[in-house]
């Protein structure tokens, strides 16, 4: 179970350590609810807990992702740790499509920063 | 003191297990924190292909105190078998429309690979690591 | 002691290597008394054997290491007559032997001092035993395995601090051959010098990914002027590095690659838009403080470039 906590406009999902196929699977559809329910603006997936992304997992991150800017909500990685990078590029992943921030922190400033943007192009 | 771990894989949850298991094992060995990840990633993804593939069969993490140290990774099933071992260790080749990096990348992050496997008869992978 | 395994399970081990049992202790136990009263004359034999050699000096030529050194050789040889040759023994060589080590005591040097020093305990006992030699003989031969568990447990600490000594002179190299340096606030900068190869590749993204995290980096100029050659592998050890830092969250900008350099790249089937490549440092750091937010403002009196944050 990934808990999917909102914070203004932003929707944040906390991923533990243990996780398994099925909480993926479980985020992914909830989110897809949530963020019409809640129109959020933003989705923030925190991995920083995560102590390997496997190829499955990437996949599912790149399908979140997708499914998430398909709602029309931006959506940013945190929390990728140095040896779960390490490794991930080792394997071969690189999860292209998906923005991503250091932390928490950054990964706000980095969707506010979005927002502002789009605020003046419009 | 050499060790040995089983873990029967027959659900999707067994592959975290195993993972955990393998890694706890890689620390044991004095693998660096960046190599114990490397391995937990090598297992997860030879686990997944036997839930995906073979449904059944199991992981046995080995860790080996001889002349070098290190650990070893049997992951073995009795599931269809592979038509084609050359192409599925191929970048990007997957039949089940996934990334097709599981065979490839564990081969890769391991320092040895050898994979036996025929259809009909099931496929064991086998991968070493040495502590550096 | 742990780091070098040796637990209660390897010391059994050693103690089998050289069949020292029961019955030996028992054997040792009869000369215990002599031996005893013969410490001072025993340790000092030791110790003039070492006075004669050159490469002895580090050890003794400080006082306060001989009074140390001679205090445990004497504890030493009353605890190698008392029969237990358990952890505690073994933890008590293992001390010595460190303070040999650190004094820069070779091992074929300190094997020639123990050998002298058992020889004179060799006649000590035999002159003892004048009234039942064969007795005598057997309780030194008893000694000696103890001795060959003795100069096992010694060898292997010189040995391995002395390659503790190399992992760290190891260690200080990697760090110095990919430095990765701060140059401002969120904005680092790896200078890549020499040949990469894979090794050296996973070196540098190690490193480059802890000092991401440590000074939570947003960007990275990765400027490669210094690399020998750069082929479709060196780039493809780039890309990786490239790629993890991305997956940390920090953009990098590779600088440095020469337009022949890119030319060949792309000759090769290299796509050199996944890297976010400048032409040289400077443009590359501009570019990096650009994305980060900085405004590079030019200062009218001296030309120089003056930095600030946008608000
Ligand atoms: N244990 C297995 N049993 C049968 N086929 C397998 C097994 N492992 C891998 N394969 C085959 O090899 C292909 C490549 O595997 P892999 O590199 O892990 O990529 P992916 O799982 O993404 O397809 C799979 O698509 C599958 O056809
Ligand atoms: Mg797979």
């Amino acid at each position: 179970m990934v808990p999917i906590l909102k914070h203004g406009k932003f929707l944040i999902a906390s991923i533990v350590s243990a996780l398994t196929d099925q909480d993926l699977i479980q985020l992914r559809d909830e989110l897809a609810n949530k963020i019409g329910q809640v129109r959020a603006h933003g989705v923030i997936i925190d991995v920083t807990a995560v102590d390997v992304l496997d190829s499955f997992a990437t996949r599912t991150l790149r399908d979140i992702a997708r499914t998430v800017k398909l709602r029309g909500a931006k959506i940013v990685l945190v929390g990728i740790q140095p040896d779960v990078a390490f490794a991930m590029v080792q394997l071969g992943l690189s999860l292209d499509e998906v923005d991503t921030a250091l932390d928490l922190e950054e990964g706000f400033s980095h969707l506010r920063r979005g927002e502002e943007r789009s605020r003046h192009a419009g | 003191m050499p060790a040995e771990t089983r873990v029967a894989i027959d659900r999707e949850t067994d592959i975290v297990t195993a993972r955990q298991k393998g890694r706890e094992l890689a620390a044991a060995c004095g693998f660096a924190s960046t190599d114990q990840t490397l391995i937990a990633l090598a297992i997860s993804e030879l686990a997944r292909n036997i839930v995906v593939y073979a449904q059944r069969g199991e992981i046995i993490v080995k860790s080996e105190f001889g002349e070098r140290r290190g650990i070893e990774i049997v992951a073995r099933d009795q599931g269809p078998g592979i038509l084609n071992v050359a192409l599925a260790l191929q970048d990007g080749y997957s039949t089940a429309k996934s990334l097709g990096l599981g065979l490839p990348g564990a081969r890769r992050v391991m320092d040895e690979f050898e994979i036996d496997s025929a259809p009909g008869r099931g496929t064991t992978v086998t991968v070493r690591k040495w502590v550096r | 002691m742990r780091e070098m395994g040796l637990t209660a399970q390897n010391i059994e081990r050693r103690r089998n290597f050289v069949g020292l049992d029961s019955d030996d202790s028992k054997r040792i136990v009869r000369i215990q008394e002599l031996v005893e009263g013969h410490l001072e004359e025993l340790t000092s034999v030791f110790f003039a054997f070492l006075g004669g050699i050159d490469e002895a000096r580090p050890l003794l030529g400080n006082r306060d290491i001989i009074e140390k050194v001679r205090l445990l050789k004497k504890e030493h040889l009353s605890e190698m007559v008392r029969g237990e040759y358990g952890t505690d023994y073994i933890e008590q060589r293992v001390r010595l032997a460190v303070v040999y080590s650190n004094a820069g005591l070779a091992s074929r040097v300190f094997l020639g001092a123990y050998h002298h020093m058992l020889r004179a305990l060799g006649v000590l006992v035999m002159k003892h035993s004048e009234h039942d030699p064969m007795a005598g003989f057997e309780s030194y031969m008893s000694l000696k395995k103890v001795a060959f568990l003795d100069i096992g447990i010694i060898v292997d600490v010189i040995v391995f601090e002395r390659e503790r000594v190399i992992r760290q002179q190891q260690e200080a190299i990697r760090e110095l051959s990919t430095p990765v340096l701060q140059i401002r606030e969120r904005l680092l900068l790896l200078p890549i010098i020499g040949v990469i190869d894979t090794q050296r590749a996973r070196l540098i993204t190690d490193s480059l990914l802890r000092s991401i995290r440590a000074n939570r980096a947003r960007v990275v100029v990765v400027d490669v002027t210094g690399v020998a050659t750069i082929d479709s592998k060196v780039a493809n050890h780039l890309l990786q590095t490239v790629t993890a830092a991305r997956l940390m969250g920090a953009t990098a900008i590779v600088t440095g690659i020469s337009s022949e350099v890119a030319q060949s790249l792309v000759g090769l089937g290299i796509d050199l838009v996944k890297f976010n490549t400048v032409g040289d440092l400077q443009g590359g750091i501009e570019e990096a403080e650009r994305l980060i937010g900085y405004r590079v403002i030019q200062t009218t009196d001296n030309g120089a470039a003056e930095h600030m944050k946008e608000a």
